[in-house]
């Protein structure tokens, strides 16, 4: 019975979506797909086409060339691979600490509620404000333009998320099976790692990938911090500010170099965005 | 919903030895440690590194560390420039998250119901949120090219007349171009925490309200506002105190121009730091910045914790 019921009243809501509705989420979509399909096909068309009027919406020829261009003659490689270097040691840092802050503060209430909020207050602090004393330091101590300089300020600023996503994934966490194992004769230690991290590891890489993305599309401590050495991919497109309109096959390949990875990864852990969005202050 | 920052988070201490409560202490502040000295090394010892900068003379264009008084701060503070992009970060970032939230309410209430090809309409939407903020930048930077660009062409053919607007130079083009990117950018972050909102009222709160004959807009203002008010109050926090960093898009779009007429705070700050490099300047107008934004987080984030403890 209240299977068909089910179906029943799901088909006549079905029914029930206004012609209007359908025809305002269609110009959402419309509104977000439309710039993306600008930005490949403005990727792989013949230099001529992108200069025409009106606007070639597919080219006859498509072409690589402006990928192999933004990617060696505008060093986009390097910053593809310096944006691959720091966005996972940032990361890898960032959910080793966050993880372990984290599980103190979820089981011991560690520092109570003002150490969780400093954490949090990292999060608030406009990054102009941080960045210029991280610059002036890093002068002094020589780590201005080196990936380690970079990875740290990352793993800083991506502590607030991976700890309070973590936080909260402890604490809905049931103790028994760590309190069992304390029973037994394991060590706190143990009983952490052994137990409470592998049943943590949904959690983990969700706050992994979160972080990653956040490292992977950051614009302006990598503006700062790096410059010839350490440049990560989105400060490559500072090369094409001052080319008005010529460069604009090389702008948009680079661009779809980058959106691609974080735009799959983003999707893959949809279901976790919301307490991603939230630093887990709301359950999706 | 909403699990409580002050919850029930209490050790169970009382049922435990002492020698046990010993080596406890020392693993919980040992797990903290690591994240803890990052943080102080990174942000905490450079923020009161920087208290000395304020009053001192650092400046790549006059050499030494003079003593200076109140100097940098009397430079900001009489900047035109300076005050000016302030107010461009106010009106910029009201306009960005009222504007967001809005559309973003809009969608979520258009999609609150299941409907087939739900999950893949909420994937394409949410697109935007990860792609790096400058490449957002550059996209409509090629989509608002006048002439190349297809919106000028897109505007031409619907209203029936040649439309030849300088999206990226001309006032007041120049801002909505800067408002459609952010926008773009961040309106299914309203849209996906709104939309959890909405999902978590349960049915029969509005099957109730149907059988009394309540009216959609009494409906919507007297059960669905009150129900995902925190939500509502946590989204807008969040989105806000984002909005006022503002400065990857300004950065690659107007690059503050034409003259100085789209700077942001956070522009200002970079171009007097780090293009004319007046540093003990620009610390000194990060401070101002930052404890305008405290207060910000101060206020809101007081509100959001007193209703989630309600």
């Amino acid at each position: 019975m209240a299977p068909v019921a089910r179906h029943t009243s799901r088909r006549s809501r079905l029914r029930r979506i206004p012609f209007l509705r359908i025809l305002f989420l269609a110009v959402c979509v419309i509104f977000v797909v439309l710039p993306l399909y600008w930005v490949f096909v403005t990727s792989i068309k013949p230099s001529d086409d992108y200069l025409a009027i009106p606007p070639v919406w597919f080219p006859d020829k498509p072409t690589l060339v402006h990928y192999t261009a933004a990617l060696f003659a505008y060093r986009g490689l390097n910053g593809l691979i310096n944006s691959l270097i720091v966005s996972i040691s940032a990361t890898f840092l960032s959910c080793l600490f966050g993880t372990l802050m984290a599980y103190s503060l979820a089981r011991f209430n560690t520092g109570g509620q003002h150490l969780s909020f400093w954490v949090l207050s990292q999060r608030f602090l406009p990054p102009i404000a941080i960045v210029l004393p991280i610059f002036l330091n890093y002068r002094v101590l020589g780590l201005n333009d080196t990936h380690v300089g970079l990875i740290l300020a990352y793993t800083v600023f991506t502590l607030p998320v991976s700890v309070w996503m973590m936080f909260a994934y402890f604490r809905q966490m049931p103790r028994s099976l760590e309190e069992a194992a304390l029973v037994d004769g394991c060590t706190r230690w143990t009983s952490f790692w052994r137990v409470a991290v592998p049943l943590a590891i949904p959690g983990i890489v969700a706050a992994a990938i979160f972080t990653f993305i956040a490292c992977w599309t950051e614009f302006f401590f990598a503006l700062v911090l790096t410059s010839r050495n350490a440049y990560t991919l989105p400060t490559v497109f500072r090369a094409f500010l001052s080319f008005q309109g010529a460069q604009y096959g090389e702008a948009s390949a680079l661009a779809i170099v980058s959106l691609v990875p974080s735009i799959v990864l983003g999707v893959l852990v949809q279901k976790h965005l919301v307490r991603g969005l939230t630093l887990g202050a709301i359950r999706g | 919903m909403m699990t409580g920052a002050a919850a029930d988070v209490g050790p169970k201490d009382g049922r435990q030895r002492p020698s046990a409560r010993t080596s406890d202490t020392w693993f919980k502040w040992l797990l903290v440690a690591p994240a803890a000295v990052l943080i102080l090394a990174i942000s905490i010892y450079p923020l009161l590194f920087s208290i000395w900068v304020l009053f001192v003379n650092y400046d790549f264009q006059i050499p030494g560390h003079a003593f200076v008084g109140l100097k940098n701060f009397k430079q900001v503070i009489f900047d035109p420039v300076a005050v000016y992009s302030l107010w461009v970060t106010v009106a910029l970032s009201t306009i960005n998250v009222v504007v967001e939230f809005l559309l973003g309410l809009a969608i979520a209430m258009a999609m609150a119901n299941t409907f087939r090809g739900r999950g893949v309409l909420i994937s394409v939407l949410i697109v935007p949120l990860f792609i790096s903020p400058i490449i957002v930048g550059q996209v409509w930077v090629l989509m608002l090219h006048s002439p190349f660009g297809p919106t000028n062409y897109l505007l031409s053919q619907l209203l029936g007349y040649e439309v030849t607007i300088k999206w990226l130079t001309g006032f007041p083009w120049n801002f909505v171009a800067l408002i459609l990117a952010d926008v773009w950018q961040w309106t299914p972050f309203m849209f996906v925490i709104l939309l959890a909102g909405l999902t978590s009222i349960p049915p029969h709160v509005y099957e109730a309200a149907e059988l009394d004959g309540v009216g959609p807009w009494q409906t919507f203002w007297y059960i669905t506002v009150p129900y995902i008010a925190p939500m509502m109050l946590l989204a807008v926090t969040f989105r806000l105190l984002d909005a006022i960093r503002l400065f990857d898009t300004i950065f690659i779009m107007t690059g503050g121009g034409p003259g100085t007429s789209t700077y942001s705070a956070s522009y200002y700050l970079y171009t007097i730091g780090f293009t004319q490099f007046h540093l003990s300047r620009a610390t000194a107008g990060a401070w101002i910045f930052m404890i305008l934004t405290l207060l910000v987080v101060f206020l809101l984030v007081r509100r959001l914790l007193t209703m989630e403890s309600k």
